[in-house]
């Protein structure tokens, strides 16, 4: 058997052994072990202690746990509580307000956290029931919700896209920059749709009811400057000095964290069991996300030393598409792969063995990453496999799951309007990075 | 994502705690490398902005203190069920048969793994402490054989909590109840 050959049946038992559920780090480990030995002997092992080494070494990935120990600990001290609360003080006499204000917590929360599923479930906890009680659309509501919570995927400082620079060898700080515009576009068509039908259909989103509003336009500056304004000085510190190039996304994700800390400690809202859970919850994310960083990535070197990645861009390229159309496909793919698998094993695995082919045909990976975060997103919220589902239904259980269906499948929509958007019209991604970094 | 011991009896039961403690006290208290990594990275930035003296040290450290703390804690993950496995056929099988799958695949693709890994990590780390191997790579010069030592405990601490794993899938397949309480296995939803 070829090694070129031997890779493609290591692939085929990867896929099989995947779906059946152990977890994934181990098998990678096991049949790169396995395989590798067929194909090249002893070399494998060193080859094991080698790359994981590396993965050690890395101190870009250091973002990881920094990032999620700064998302935690924000979330421990309930701070989009507050800016929830602020916002819908501030927007009370607007129709639809209730969706503006989940919306803009969600997009500012995931400009400090970059983890998805629990704002989905804060979100869901303080919002909905207010929703419930000033007679909001539950499809729009729901929608809403999951939708806002998917957004911490794409803005930065986004895990995902922390994981993606060094797997596609794209400069996280360019990754960044690249999704801002499409983050905040996605967040706009969001809200503007949520409001524009509340405008069309007043009983969608009714405005509140007076015992809502605030009593005086100086209680509603007083919550903005204590709620909102010391969050987003957070938020342009870390993002701003990584974009202007002042700090590597690891001494911005540091000083985040050390933000993040005085800030709740400021706002009293951080006690010594919310610190501790703080720091194990860190603890169990970033080992699990990073653990399987370390076997894909030695599982990817026997493959790419089995030629097989090679093999397959050959043979892609030998189809000669058009590469709008082979991009469709591959966007495709990952768009179906991310309904069974998560955004974790897409990155790690299944990103390695398409790339050589994406990057044979010319195209621009930066764009190629952003893409493929829009499409993860958009799989996040593609029933019925979307985890936020079950989450607003567990925190809303009398919001029927098929509403909350359809109203997923409302800013499903949505999302694939800003994936071809950006697919048609790349400066939308790639002009804040080629302002920044290219010239 | 705690084991229900009392549905084990005798050496069983306090074996599997055992093991279990052992990865989740080493996990808990290797989460804590993240404040000396934060305190690392704010001292090195304040010394190059404000004091504009770099330090040697900062980096070396920072990765240092981020590959102990993500490896050492896997044992722990893997005692709170959370390394990601794709549950999407996986969660509509028999219990029964999720024991059955996890322990044949625990006796024949982990232990194995990790036993080999063990074995080439070890030669790895032994090989650097023999040699008193520093990182030349850095003006600072520190010295490795720790760092490299960490590959080697991990896989040890990981296989230890394999065994625990092994008897709660067993339990499982044999049984068709996992001894887990809060069963749902969760899958890093939270991300």
């Amino acid at each position: 058997m070829s090694p070129e050959i031997l890779g493609l049946v290591s692939l085929a038992t990867l896929f099989v052994a995947i779906c059946v559920g152990f977890p994934i780090s181990f098998t990678l480990l096991f049949l790169g072990v396995v395989f590798g030995y067929i194909g090249f002997g002893d070399t494998v092992f060193f080859l094991l202690v080698v790359q994981t080494f590396g993965v050690m070494r890395e101190t870009l990935l250091a973002a990881v746990p920094l990032f999620l120990f700064m998302g935690f600990i924000l979330e421990q001290a309930g701070l989009m509580d507050r800016l929830f609360s602020g916002f819908r003080m501030m927007l009370a006499n607007v129709k639809g307000s209730l969706y503006i204000a989940v919306l803009v917590t969600a997009t500012l929360f995931a400009a400090a956290t970059g983890i998805v599923g629990a704002s989905v479930t804060i979100l869901g906890v303080m919002a909905a029931p207010i929703m419930k009680h000033a007679g909001y659309d539950v499809k729009l509501s729901a929608g809403s919700i999951a939708a806002g919570g998917t957004l911490g995927m794409l803005i930065p400082p986004s895990i995902m896209l922390v994981v993606m620079g060094p797997v596609v060898g794209v400069p996280i700080t360019e990754l960044f920059a690249a999704a801002v515009i499409p983050g905040v576009m996605l967040a706009a068509l969001y809200m503007f749709y949520a409001v524009a039908r509340s405008y069309m259909n007043p009983a969608l989103g009714p405005a509140l009811p007076d015992e809502e509003k605030a009593d005086s336009v100086g209680e509603i500056i007083k919550e903005l400057l204590i709620g909102i304004v010391p969050l987003a000085v957070l938020i342009m510190s870390v993002l701003g000095s990584i974009l202007a190039g002042l700090a590597t996304p690891t001494d911005a994700a540091a000083m985040g964290a050390l933000g993040a800390f005085l800030l709740s400690v400021v706002y009293r809202r951080l006690t010594w069991e919310r610190l501790k859970k703080a720091i194990f919850q860190t603890m169990l994310v970033s080992s699990m996300i990073l653990f399987l960083v370390a076997t894909s990535n030695f599982y990817g070197a026997v493959f790419a030393r089995l030629g097989t990645a090679t093999m397959i861009a050959e043979t892609l390229v030998a189809l000669e598409l058009a590469p709008m159309v082979l991009l469709i496909l591959v966007l495709g793919l990952i768009f179906l792969l991310g309904w069974p698998l998560e955004w974790v094993p897409i990155v790690l695995v299944v990103i390695p063995i398409l790339l050589p082919a994406v990057e044979s045909v010319g195209i621009d990976l930066l764009w190629f990453c952003t893409l493929v975060a829009v499409c993860l997103q958009t799989a996040w919220l593609s029933p019925p496999v979307a985890l936020s589902a079950y989450y607003i239904k567990g925190v809303v259980p009398d919001w029927s799951l098929r509403d909350i269906y359809a109203g997923m499948m409302q800013f499903m929509v949505i999302q694939v309007i800003g994936l071809l958007l950006i697919l048609f019209f790349p400066q939308i991604s790639l002009w804040l990075p080629t302002l920044l970094f290219r010239n | 994502m705690q084991a229900n011991y009392e549905l084990f009896s005798g050496r069983t039961r306090s074996a599997i705690k055992t093991l279990d403690q052992i990865s989740i006290w080493s996990g808990k208290a290797f989460a804590w490398l993240i404040i000396p990594m934060v305190l690392c990275l704010v001292y090195e930035v304040f010394a190059r902005y404000l004091f504009n003296a770099p330090t040697l040290w900062a980096y070396d450290m920072t990765y240092m203190l981020y590959g102990s703390h993500f490896m050492l804690g896997a044992a722990y993950t893997l005692a709170m069920q959370g390394h990601i496995r794709t549950d999407f056929f996986y969660r509509l099988w028999p219990v029964r048969w999720q024991g059955t799958i996890d322990s044949f695949l625990y006796i024949f693709f982990f232990f194995p793994a990790l036993a080999l890994w063990l074995w080439a990590g070890y030669d790895y780390a032994a090989i650097s402490w023999v040699r008193g191997e520093v990182a030349i790579s850095s003006p600072w010069k520190p010295i490795i054989y720790p760092f490299k030592t960490v590959m080697p405990v991990t896989t040890v601490l990981l296989m230890l909590q394999g065994i625990a794993e092994l008897a709660k899938s067993l339990y499982a397949a044999r049984y068709g109840k996992w001894p887990i309480i809060g069963t749902e296995i969760d899958d890093g939803e939270q991300i």
